[in-house]
């Protein structure tokens, strides 16, 4: 566009007031142009959500939450409850275990490791984030699930039995606890990554002052690391949880999508995205197609509620720094 | 400083605004086109059941008359989308469509044009090939009621055979699959329970066992999982070298999903649903004209546009596949389709136009 013909803008052009500049004018309008898209689509996707939901969420109302059903009574009964109970049992059973994992590298990379070790490993810790989730899936079909059934089940089974969440033997690859282990390895990258730039940003005189004072090292990162990150923390935490609860296609791969509630995580389930995933194509009746998309307005409610709380969150406990 | 950038350039902003909103349409209209096939090329999508035929069909029809034809895999339930967006020139479906999926269509036909079996497979190391199973064993297991390999039920239909005490694992398409709807076809008619309780369908709530994507994903769960049960199109189990039983059918002897247990099946129905040209061959009777059918067979749909920029192509290339093309069929166990289908899809084919 006209940019190009603009005499260089040095200092001296901005001092200049009055003066017309487009280069201005056109890099307010773009920028505003691609925030304002954002807000426009976020719109546009909810109206279209709900549109499409519209006749499920008529026909089932809110009593859709709480229906184990799919494709029940020929084919006209739908239910999320059963997702939902997937879908949070998946997240936070991903995020429970990829907390202390994520914590660890973080402090590792950030206070503990010598230079060229940090320099090797931080990028390739991120570049687990860059497995596309459908190859995460196929190595969890292909290794992960054997490795839970011949390995890992049996012996957690044996050890733990007694626990209701361990309580059945695998006898397939394809469960509720490959999910939450593939899930934790996705949001490792993410959580560990912010977390470790959250304690690098911590200041080195606070770190120092504490030591002067005869601090051991995990005092240091007990009482001044860790609350000094601790809203970075919990908002990482939170988009890791995002992050699990939207994921679709590696979790449909190894999850075994029954339509079911159980105790034990060696046993088949489904979470809300892994069956729109599964079934939105050649759903069988438009009613069925309705009640696809209403899963996916929950997963928008859960998302969002997901997000508003990471920003309270912070919010919050940055508002208590500064007090 | 920012205030008074905004009040003195409004015009130009929207004008930008505009310009941005212009570009994007578009850009959006040409990739749209793009994704739409070149002229000489047919573009089709849907079940992997014919998947093999297809595949050996762009072969031979390309070599006789030069026009490519592409086909993509990706399971009734998304050839059925596919037609349905007009992403595709044809769509290819096991399940014939519903009415919802005729009216979202909006305009579309459907024709059987090709034949063959759904097997049901196993993974029993040890055991041999082709053991004896019936349908409400096979409802049992899918029901969750028959959990274990030497369930005396299993053992009553192969004597002689040591079974094992291993636990049975059945497994099903969690995609939208014609092979579900074929092998829920066939649940229905062996088993009340079923019929009341699951019903047919390209998707049902299934009360046991587990999920898996595809023909590939199901034999892929089958072959890593001892005592486990899945079901497949029977070039897609014979390929893949997966073990899979000859089922009772309701002459009471035992068929496997053969040429000649394909061939017995296809003569039960010959009455075309008005709408979507099903024909269901299921679970035929059990007079001694049946004696040799394999129980669980299907036809499998071809689905078009009535009104169609590829009509010129899509025609000849239709019609060569219901007929030179079927002697592709035995060589991947797909039963040459009765001359009375082909006449009807021949009537059908009339409807499809540019």
């Amino acid at each position: 566009m006209s940019v190009a013909q603009e005499p260089a803008a040095g200092p001296a052009a901005i001092q200049r007031r009055g003066r017309f500049r487009p280069g201005d004018a056109i890099l307010y309008v773009v920028t505003c142009a691609a925030a304002l898209t954002g807000v426009v689509l976020l719109g546009l996707i909810t109206h279209e959500v709900l549109t499409q939901a519209w006749p499920a969420m008529q026909k089932f109302g809110l009593g859709f939450l709480t229906t184990q059903a799919w494709g029940d009574k020929g084919n006209t009964l739908f239910g999320a409850k059963s997702f939902i109970f997937g879908t949070v049992v998946t997240s936070f059973g991903a995020l429970l275990l990829a907390t202390p994992i994520s914590l660890a590298i973080a402090l590792f990379l950030s206070e503990l490791a010598p230079r060229w070790i940090r320099s090797v490993v931080a990028p390739l810790v991120e570049l687990l984030a860059a497995i596309p989730s459908v190859v995460l899936g196929l190595w969890g079909i292909l290794v992960l699930g054997p490795f839970i059934t011949g390995t890992l089940g049996p012996a957690i089974h044996g050890t733990l039995g007694w626990v209701p969440i361990f309580s059945t033997k695998p006898t397939v690859g394809s469960n509720m606890f490959a999910a939450i282990l593939i899930l934790t390895i996705m949001i490792i990258p993410i959580v560990s990554s912010i977390c470790r730039e959250l304690f690098v940003s911590v200041p080195a005189e606070l770190k120092d002052g504490a030591l002067a004072l005869g601090a051991t090292r995990w005092e240091v990162v007990r009482g001044v690391v860790f609350p000094y990150a601790r809203a970075g923390i919990a908002a990482a935490l939170i988009l890791g949880l995002g992050r699990a609860l939207g994921e679709a296609i590696a979790v449909t791969q190894v999850i075994g999508n029954r339509v079911a509630i159980n105790k034990s995580l060696f046993d088949p389930g489904d979470t809300l995205a892994s069956r729109i995933a599964g079934q939105y194509q050649g759903a069988d009746t438009a009613l069925q197609v309705a009640s696809l998309v209403y899963l996916a307005v929950i997963l928008l409610v859960f998302s969002l509620i997901a997000n508003l709380a990471a920003q309270l969150i912070v919010r919050r406990v940055a508002g208590r720094h500064q007090v | 400083m920012k205030a008074f950038v905004t009040r003195r350039k409004r015009p130009l902003a929207v004008l930008s605004v505009l310009t941005v909103a212009i570009a994007t349409a578009v850009a959006i209209s040409v990739g749209g086109a793009q994704a739409r096939s070149s002229a000489d090329e047919l573009k089709g999508a849907g079940a992997t059941f014919p998947a093999p035929l297809i595949a050996a069909w762009q072969q031979k029809y390309e070599a006789a008359k030069g026009v490519k034809v592409s086909y993509n895999p990706i399971g009734s339930g998304g050839g059925i989308s596919a037609i349905s967006n007009k992403t595709v020139d044809f769509g290819a479906s096991d399940a014939p469509m519903t009415p919802d999926q005729f009216k979202s269509c909006g305009g579309c036909v459907e024709l059987p044009w090709a034949l063959s079996a759904t097997a049901v497979m196993y993974n029993l190391p040890g055991l041999p090939n082709n053991l004896h199973i019936t349908g409400p064993i096979i409802a049992g297991i899918y029901l969750g009621q028959i959990k274990k390999w030497n369930d005396p039920k299993i053992k009553a239909v192969n004597k002689g055979v040591n079974l094992p005490s291993l636990d049975v694992t059945p497994v099903y398409r969690s995609d939208s699959s014609g092979t579900s709807f074929n092998f829920t076809t066939y649940l229905n008619t062996v088993s009340r329970q079923w019929k009341s309780q699951i019903g047919r369908g390209t998707t049902v709530n299934w009360p046991a066992g587990v999920g898996a994507r595809g023909s590939s994903g199901v034999s892929g769960v089958v072959s890593r999982t001892q005592g486990a049960v899945g079901y497949a199109d029977i070039a897609y189990s014979l390929k893949n070298h997966l073990k899979f039983f000859s089922v009772q059918n309701r002459a009471k002897k035992f068929a496997r999903p053969g040429l000649a247990g394909i061939k017995a099946a296809a003569q039960a129905d010959r009455k075309f649903n008005p709408q979507s040209n099903e024909l269901s061959i299921v679970n035929p009777p059990g007079s001694p004209r049946f004696a040799k059918a394999y129980p669980i067979c299907t036809y499998t749909y071809v689905i078009l546009r009535m009104q169609s920029d590829k009509a010129n192509l899509l025609k000849p290339f239709v019609t060569w596949a219901l007929t030179s093309g079927q002697q592709y069929g035995p060589a991947l166990i797909f039963q040459p389709i009765p001359k009375y289908v082909v006449i009807r899809g021949k009537a059908t084919l009339k409807k499809v136009h540019s």
